[in-house]
């Protein structure tokens, strides 16, 4: 098993490494041959690295980090994805809970939860900066909204999925219905919850950047993108994209091992051995 | 084990349930946008004098209205009496942009990016289920390029591909690529393994194995997978509309302008509404289209 990983661990660092030494020599080569004028709609843009090399990006990622644009457009987003985030699980978990349990939520609900599932969550933005203003309101409600209905689709499949079997035994041990509740569906759906969360963190992030793209109004990381894009800045339109990435990277693998801790337990079990 | 399917009402009594919600809350909002009638909103204390104003909460028959207006927009005389209106719906009809049109626009940018970037999706999906080889080395790489939202690319792409179809169709094809992947990739990986050890032992091998073990087995997941592509594919081409692009629903949607110009349009609710709602129609359709699809072609598994 160990040499197993010590191989993918290995092979994985040898195709990035490879991946950024090819870059490193299109970039090289690239900002001798291609075009530095480029024409867009109705005018040339000057001055366009379109392959920044190691060096420049180098320089871009220092200016941005001492300048202080950087951390603080990384803190906006961050903070806004996980304010939406924490708003939107506290709506949606919740309710995909109860409308598992109670038969005539769910009808009554139901028409409403698949409208917002079909709706992208990008199209409310318009209507969200009409009501809520271009300010932080409106994007951290468009983050909750995205990710409500993901937890709310979570929750409600977890609970759905809890063996029948369980709950019957329960009952007729003569548990209270609290009692259930807390011992029986709740660590049973929990790990669809925590699944769903991840996703939903997934999404949240998409929906910050293009939200700040859309309606750019103060420093954060589509802000960024979307000045850097107007002058255009390929050096800070590539840092603001990897740090981007790596954002959501080190979230889900956060979420990952979430995830991993939050269902241990199931490793006991031998049917999911 | 079966699933908790008990305490669930006949299906009349769930329709006729679901139908009631719906009424109650349009009936609900329909009292409430149209109060600013009655009661004068400036009497009001401030966060509700703010809520109750046409501007804001739309009454349901302006958002009929501006329905109407612009499944009609089509229609509308060229050079008759042209009054430069410059509110939202009025651009939109001066510029003669219905709601079809701008749906099919969109639909046709949604399965574009379901076409071509749903097949590279399961192409690689099947390349890493398949080769143990490819897995480790191409997994760690689709992974980078994964934690990328699509949509933040859309800057730079445009520098190499113009302002034009590639530009606003890659960022499409892109997300739906990343989606499809790894469904494809357990369905191949972990469904698929059991039954191609036993068809391997009974001598099948290479076309076959790959069109009688391989895709069916993954079928299912490739299915699940295509659904919520259909999905983000929707969200992705939202947003790029509304970012670039001078026509589709994302374009209805935000009203019009260029980049930056489009915060000065001030938007319409009602036609905002119209929009997400015929959004989430059009949605639901290719959503249930999938699922029937899926459940034809998928029809083996129950067995």
């Amino acid at each position: 098993m160990n040499g197993l990983w010590r191989r993918r661990l290995w092979r994985a660092l040898l195709s990035v490494g490879a991946l950024a030494v090819l870059y490193g020599i299109a970039s090289e080569i690239g900002s001798a041959l291609l075009p530095r004028r480029i024409w867009m709609v109705a005018h040339y843009l000057e001055d366009v690295e379109l392959l920044p090399p190691y060096r420049s990006l180098l320089e871009e990622t220092v200016f941005l980090i001492q300048s202080g644009i950087l951390p603080r457009s990384v803190l906006v987003s961050t903070a806004r994805v996980f304010e939406g985030l924490a708003l939107g699980a506290a709506v949606g978990v919740p309710l995909g809970l109860s409308m598992a349990r109670a038969a005539r939520l769910e009808c009554l609900l139901d028409p409403w939860v698949t409208f917002f599932r079909f709706t992208p969550a990008l199209a409310l933005l318009p209507l969200y900066a009409l009501w809520f203003g271009l300010g932080e309101l409106s994007k951290i409600l468009l983050i909750a909204t995205a990710v409500a209905v993901v937890t709310l689709l979570g929750a409600y499949q977890g609970v759905r999925d809890v063996p029948r079997v369980y709950l019957e035994a329960a009952k007729s041990l003569g548990a209270s219905k609290g009692l259930i509740l807390r011992k029986i569906v709740w660590p049973a759906a929990l790990p669809q919850i925590f699944s769903s969360l991840r996703i939903a963190l997934g999404l949240a992030w998409v929906t910050v950047v293009v939200a700040e793209l859309i309606k750019a109004t103060m420093p954060s990381l589509g802000y960024l993108l979307a000045l850097a894009g107007a002058y255009p800045r390929v050096p800070t339109i590539a840092v603001g994209i990897v740090t981007i990435g790596l954002l959501v990277l080190a979230c889900d693998a956060v979420a990952l091992g979430c995830y991993a801790v939050a269902t241990r337990w199931m490793k006991r079990s031998p049917a999911h051995a | 084990m079966r699933p908790a399917e008990a305490a669930r009402p006949p299906k009349a009594r769930r329709v006729w349930l679901g139908l009631a919600s719906v009424v109650a809350l349009v009936a609900a909002y329909t009292l409430l946008s149209n109060a600013y009638r009655v009661v004068d909103p400036s009497l009001l204390p401030d966060p509700i004098r703010g809520v109750l104003r046409p501007q804001i909460l739309p009454p349901t028959q302006r958002i009929f209205d501006a329905f109407v207006q612009l499944v009609g927009a089509g229609a509308s005389p060229v050079g008759g009496a042209y009054v430069h209106t410059g509110d939202h719906i009025g651009g939109l009809v001066e510029q003669r942009v219905t709601l079809q049109g701008s749906l099919l626009i969109s639909t046709y940018r949604v399965l574009i990016g379901i076409a071509v970037g749903g097949s590279l999706g399961v192409l690689a999906g099947l390349l890493m289920g398949w080769s143990r080889a490819v897995d480790e080395y191409a997994h760690p790489i689709y992974i980078l390029f994964r934690s990328i939202p699509p949509l933040a690319l859309i800057t730079y792409v445009m520098l190499w591909l113009g302002h034009g179809t590639a530009h606003v169709l890659l960022p499409i094809i892109y997300a739906v690529f990343t989606v499809v992947v790894i469904p494809t990739y357990h369905g191949v990986r972990d469904v698929a393994d059991i039954y191609v050890k036993a068809a391997r032992a009974l001598g099948a091998g290479g076309r076959l194995l790959l069109s009688r073990v391989v895709l069916p087995a993954a079928g299912p997941f490739v299915l699940s997978g295509l659904r919520y592509a259909l999905i983000i594919a929707w969200m992705t081409t939202v947003g790029v509309e509304m970012l670039m692009a001078d026509e589709g629903i994302g374009y209805l949607l935000i009203g019009g302008g260029m980049w930056s110009s489009r915060l000065e349009v001030a938007g319409d609710p009602a036609v905002i509404v119209v929009g997400i709602v015929a959004l989430a129609l059009v949605g639901y359709a290719m959503d249930a289209g999938v699922r029937v699809a899926g459940d034809r072609l998928t029809e083996w598994v129950k067995r």
